[in-house]
């Protein structure tokens, strides 16, 4: 808490003697070409401790000067209409020497991370800094609904699933017709051979089904197959 | 089988919080605004001085710094300037002949701006306030080719002129003056510079010192005072020292307006002339419009106005020998009037706005060159009302001897910016609600009138609601003709378009609710949500003398009427539709400021501490600790139906909210240790239910705080330290009965439930999400029943924004440290992580840009999924909102063609296989048998 009183004493105190912060946007494509596109409400604020905040606007040379900055350590965000800025850290501190100018230091930071957990570097300048911020990401502001899509509808499995089923209902029909007489008697004889046809498959089994029987209890035979029946199915 | 279906429900609620590409522009409606501008910061300009295409430049009297295409009124760029600590309210905006750039003045800044685009050019802070600023139009082969140099006159402790390079805003030379006197104006004549102050006299008059400058070398070439004698008594009775002419001048009268002398400036002799009394009212006000340019025709006109009639006077000057000549004179013509002027070349045309016409004439002679009629300016005004131009700014071309087109841009007395393009209303653009301080929804007296007939009927006896029943409907069949007629149109659209924008004239959903906002220009204005463009009625309320202020609040406790109270006192109430108003007038009392008003509960601030007063007896008193101040209390609010008394969790068992309606959230700061304190008190008994302390706080930053059903939401702005990271944070909580599930702790024996004699304390749960930026308002959405799950609105002022975070994202019961359980993903709940970013998805406004929102208002429409959100400050936004999916309307998500297309599609497979399987079947038959 000193720590913080003593910030505020020194923004106070030393804002004659200030320096000087420039940050630029530079084209970065694919993301932003050309950054003079960004939209005249593109700023830059500076928070320093409770009381100091400094707020600069966009330039025609898409940069933001802060010519006046007191000592103290600063969290830099860029806003934008279209894109999103990672946020920076940047310390106007005392300088080493002794001199009268300032050292400004600037780092990239992270959200929910503790004020010195640093990311890389921007760069370091004595009385004056230039940095170039790029933009991370473009804002998309719209949902796009799920809407009919034939191409989709199409490649879902159940309607693949319906289609195979209707090409064999009105195919089968003409395969057996075009078909060789030898072929169509083997396919006859194999149909016979399976179990789901004949008088004895449980196809017909199921067919003849004789409900009345079935709960007089009667016919143990047939309660047998349509319970096999049943199983198969 | 529960289980899947509530993942699968909040699965399908995930997509339908973001805003959908085909409702944006559409559902939502926004108006860009400036507010109110100022006479002499408007003009037209042209932004590139190659191109034919102008744009209209002002500064307003909310300090938007703005440009407006002419064409359709819409803004190009905006930037809003902060008029810095002092009070001291004068703006300048000033453009350069055939110049790409703006120069603005406010506070103690002077910027300039790129006219096109609105991007800052150079700015530059003077040492004291600004007095005016100005551009050297003239040339002195110094000047960077491409750029005119400005020129500033700042007062404070030492009275500055500078003369500040146009194209890299360096400071070229400057000048202290000398003295005591307040500087007041700059003005330039081709070779002169000159600073005009105030001299205050022993007996209390003011004198003009003039002191002339080398424009160059910034030196002082000459000095004198004007002798004005013992009649100027105040700045006030100064008309105008006109800039950048020919020969520039002064002008004032006397306090009684009856003597008007002009003195031009560089000079000594000063001209004398009467003012003409036209009936029996007196000169209220005179104002002096001249041209801004060196190289046009020293003219200038001289506008008179009284309580009821205004007239003109126009003004040469005899370069020669400095003599003021009166020219012509414009007839009295009765209510206000609006002058303009306005050059081409080297001529001078003022352009005349009446109420009811339109006129031209040339500075050289008083034939008129163009003369339009105005049947109405097209604004909505109160009963009764007489709509008034203010002000004007014209842009005029002219051949030969008649203007061939003119663009006038005027202000109206209802705060009404409207183009007129050859007499014609082309746009307008409602600039006073920029002035927003208040605002209501109400619902239409039409749709209220039904409920009321309703309620009759439920109160008598039954014969009697019988015949009144049979009444109505009898009244009601007069109506059919005109219903039958409109069936076609209404089946056609209901098959083309969608049921959400039934814009047919009748309101089943609840979306054309009447919204009033109170201004502060004492007005009332209402629109329709559903038709915002449109202002249904626009009257003075409040009679406000010029500074005065008034703080009034809309509600709206009755469907059909809007009630109005300012301050203390008694409020005055209106029908919603038509405006008329029901009650006595409104009076306006000054009276310590109330917080605000939940149920009967009243909050007075008395000294520092809160006094809460219950049914006009003081219950409790909130002090704060040494040191500390209340920023701010929200009580839950009045109208906030829960459907639940519990939250079902994953496994059918149930959390009991702790529900109480007298509940509110009060903020208080220490300064000294920027220590932040928030209190959810019991506002019956006074008792503090939930206190939390957070150092570190930034107590300049906004910090905002919402309190609604059982939980609350605050957020501020944090200093680094050593267990938390600079920036800015978003707290929930939320308070229940226990924390066991199917458990209602104390609460859970008891029948009955006092304030006064609880000794149960709910167990609150708080998490606090680190955000990318500072929230200056929260608001929460409201639906009819509270079956809607909630979305928390919050304003972002770094981004121009409004989000709408939805309630799940930020629910304190997030696992922290583990993954959720089944139980918990069931309930939709997520690992908590300590950074909450805003998705663009959730940008109520999108790609809009709503600039200095102080506040936003909800109001559940009449379908329980709907909830109707209007924000308010500079912009007005407005939309709709289905926090939980449109489940109970059809929207624009409802493909009435594709559902068309398929039940024909079924229909037709029907019929083509209908035989094919009867054939099939048939044949089955045969084979088997």
């Amino acid at each position: 808490m000193l720590l913080l009183k003593s910030l505020a004493v020194i923004a106070l105190t030393s804002a004659a003697s200030a320096a000087r912060l420039t940050v630029s946007i530079p084209s970065s494509p694919p993301l932003l070409p050309n950054p003079a596109s960004l939209g005249p409400s593109t700023h830059a604020i500076l928070i320093g401790p409770p009381g100091v905040r400094y707020e600069a606007p966009i330039r025609r040379d898409s940069t933001f000067a802060f010519p006046d900055l007191a000592e103290a350590s600063y969290l830099l965000t860029v806003q934008s209409r279209d894109y999103f800025f990672p946020p920076l850290r940047v310390d106007v501190t005392k300088a080493a020497d002794g001199t009268q100018q300032e050292t400004v230091q600037a780092w990239q930071t992270f959200r929910g991370n503790e004020w010195s957990n640093k990311g890389p570097f921007y760069g370091s300048g004595n009385g004056e800094l230039k940095i170039q911020v790029q933009p991370s990401s473009q804002k998309d502001f719209y949902q796009d609904r799920g809407g009919f899509n034939l191409i989709g509808f199409v490649k879902s499995p159940m309607i693949l699933m319906a289609l195979v089923s209707v090409a064999f209902i009105f195919g089968m029909p003409y395969i057996m017709d075009n078909m060789d007489p030898e072929m169509k008697e083997e396919f006859d004889e194999m149909q016979k051979k399976g179990p789901l046809s004949g008088s004895g498959g449980a196809a017909a089994q199921l067919q003849n089904f004789d409900m009345a029987s079935w709960l007089a209890g009667k016919g143990s035979g047939t309660e047998k197959g349509a319970g096999d029946g049943g199983k198969k199915r | 089988m529960l289980l899947p279906l509530v993942a699968a429900a909040t699965l399908l609620l995930a997509p339908a919080l973001a805003v959908f590409s085909d409702e944006a522009w559409t559902v939502d409606y926004h108006f860009a605004l400036l507010g109110a501008p100022k006479e002499e910061t408007s003009f037209f300009h042209r932004p590139n001085p190659s191109s034919k295409a102008s744009l209209i430049y002002t500064l307003s009297e909310e300090h938007a710094l703005g440009a407006v295409n002419p064409r359709d009124g819409s803004v190009v760029w905006r930037q809003l300037l902060s008029p810095g600590r002092d009070a001291h309210n004068a703006s300048f905006l000033r453009a350069g002949e055939g110049e790409d750039v703006v120069i603005s003045g406010i506070g103690s800044e002077v910027a300039a701006w790129s006219a096109a685009d609105g991007k800052l050019v150079w700015n530059l802070n003077t040492e004291g306030p600004l007095e005016d600023v100005e551009i050297v139009e003239l040339s002195d082969g110094k000047e960077t080719a491409g750029a005119k140099d400005a020129m500033t006159l700042s007062s404070g402790s030492h009275p500055t002129v500078q003369r500040i390079d146009g194209a890299s805003g360096a400071v070229k030379w400057q000048y202290r003056i000398d003295g005591s006197d307040a500087p007041y104006q700059l003005s330039a004549s081709s070779t002169q510079v000159f600073a005009i102050l105030l001299h205050k006299t022993i007996l209390g008059y003011v004198k003009l010192r003039v002191v002339a400058l080398d424009p160059v070398t910034g030196r002082k070439t000459d000095e004198y005072t004007l002798s004005s004698e013992n009649e100027l008594a105040t700045a006030e009775n100064i008309i105008s020292v006109g800039a950048n002419s020919a020969s520039p001048i002064i002008a004032w009268t006397d306090a009684a307006h009856t003597t008007l002398k002009v003195n031009v400036v560089g000079t000594k002799t000063i001209s004398s002339f009467n003012i003409e009394r036209h009936d029996d009212s007196a000169v209220e006000r005179v104002r002096l419009h001249a041209p801004y340019h060196v190289n046009s025709l020293s003219h200038f006109l001289v506008h008179y106005e009284t309580a009821t009639s205004h007239w003109a006077e126009v003004y040469d000057i005899d370069l020669k020998n400095s003599k003021v000549d009166k020219a012509y004179s414009l007839p009295r013509v009765a209510g206000k009037g609006a002058f303009s002027t306005s050059t081409s070349d080297a001529n001078v045309y003022f352009t005349r706005v009446t109420r009811d016409e339109l006129s031209t004439v040339s500075s050289a002679s008083h034939g008129v060159l163009g003369r339009w009629s105005l049947s109405s300016f097209g604004v909505a005004s109160g009963i009764g009302e007489q709509v008034e131009p203010l002000h004007a700014v014209s842009e005029v071309s002219v051949k030969g001897d008649a203007v061939s087109a003119i663009r006038t841009t005027v202000l109206l007395s209802t705060g009404d910016w409207v183009l007129l393009r050859d007499g014609k209303g082309v746009w307008n653009r409602p600039e006073m609600l920029a002035g927003t301080v208040a605002v209501t929804f109400a619902i239409p007296a039409n749709a209220a009138a039904l409920v009321q007939q309703l309620e009759v009927e439920a109160h008598s006896n039954p014969v009697a609601a019988y015949i009144h029943r049979v009444r109505r409907h009898i009244a009601d069949l007069q109506k059919l003709p005109s219903l039958l007629v409109s069936m076609p149109q209404r089946i056609v659209k209901g098959f083309l378009g969608t049921s959400a924008d039934d814009l047919t004239g009748s309101d089943t959903f609840g979306f054309r609710q009447i919204i009033a906002c109170a201004t502060r220009s004492g007005r009332l204005v209402a629109l329709d949500a559903g038709h915002p463009d449109r202002t249904l009625r626009n009257m003075e309320v409040a009679d406000l003398k010029p500074g005065q202020s008034w703080r009034p609040s809309l509600s709206s406790s009755k469907d059909g009427v809007i009630q109005l109270s300012s301050m203390a006192g008694a409020g005055v109430d209106y029908n919603a539709t038509d405006g008329q108003q029901l009650a006595e007038s409104l009076p306006i009392l000054p009276d310590e400021p109330d917080l605000a008003t939940s149920n009967t509960v009243q909050y007075t601030m008395r000294g520092n501490s809160l006094e809460a007063t219950y049914e006009y007896n003081p219950s409790w008193t909130f002090t704060p600790m040494h040191g500390e101040r209340i920023l701010g209390l929200v009580p839950r609010p009045v109208n906030d139906p829960v459907a639940s008394i519990g939250k079902v969790l994953g496994d059918r068992r149930v959390l009991y909210k702790y529900l109480d309606s007298n509940v509110a959230l009060l903020v208080t700061a220490h300064d000294e240790s920027s220590k932040a304190s928030f209190y959810v008190l019991n506002t019956a008994s006074g008792a503090v239910i939930y206190s939390n302390v957070h150092a570190g706080v930034d107590l300049t930053a906004p910090i905002s705080s919402i309190m609604s059903e059982n939980w609350f939401a605050y957020s501020f702005t944090n200093e680094a330290s050593d267990d938390a990271s600079k920036g800015h944070q978003l707290v929930i909580g939320e308070l229940f009965e226990s924390l066991i599930p199917d458990d209602r702790g104390a609460m859970g024996a008891k029948s009955n439930y006092s304030s006064m004699q609880t000794d149960t304390e709910p167990f609150t749960l708080t998490q606090t999400y680190q955000i990318p930026e500072a929230i200056s308002k929260l608001a929460v959405t409201r639906t009819r029943q509270g079956i809607t799950s909630r979305q928390l609105l919050a304003v972002l002022p770094g981004s121009n924004a409004i989000v709408g975070i939805p309630y799940g994202i930020v629910d304190p019961r997030r696992p922290t440290n583990r993954d959720p359980t089944k139980d918990e993903q069931a309930e939709g709940l997520m690992r908590y992580t300590p950074v909450l970013e805003f998705d663009p998805k959730w940008y109520l406004n999108h790609q809009r840009e709503v600039v200095g929102i102080k506040d936003v208002v909800t109001s559940p429409a009449l379908i329980e999924s709907t909830s109707l959100v209007f924000a308010y400050g500079l912009d007005i936004f407005g939309t709709r909102l289905s926090p939980s999916f449109s489940f109970d309307i059809l929207g624009k998500d409802f493909n009435k063609f594709q559902m068309l297309a398929t039940v024909a599609a079924l229909a037709v497979a029907t019929f083509v296989v209908a035989p094919l399987v009867m054939r099939k079947q048939v044949d089955q038959r045969w084979r088997f048998l």
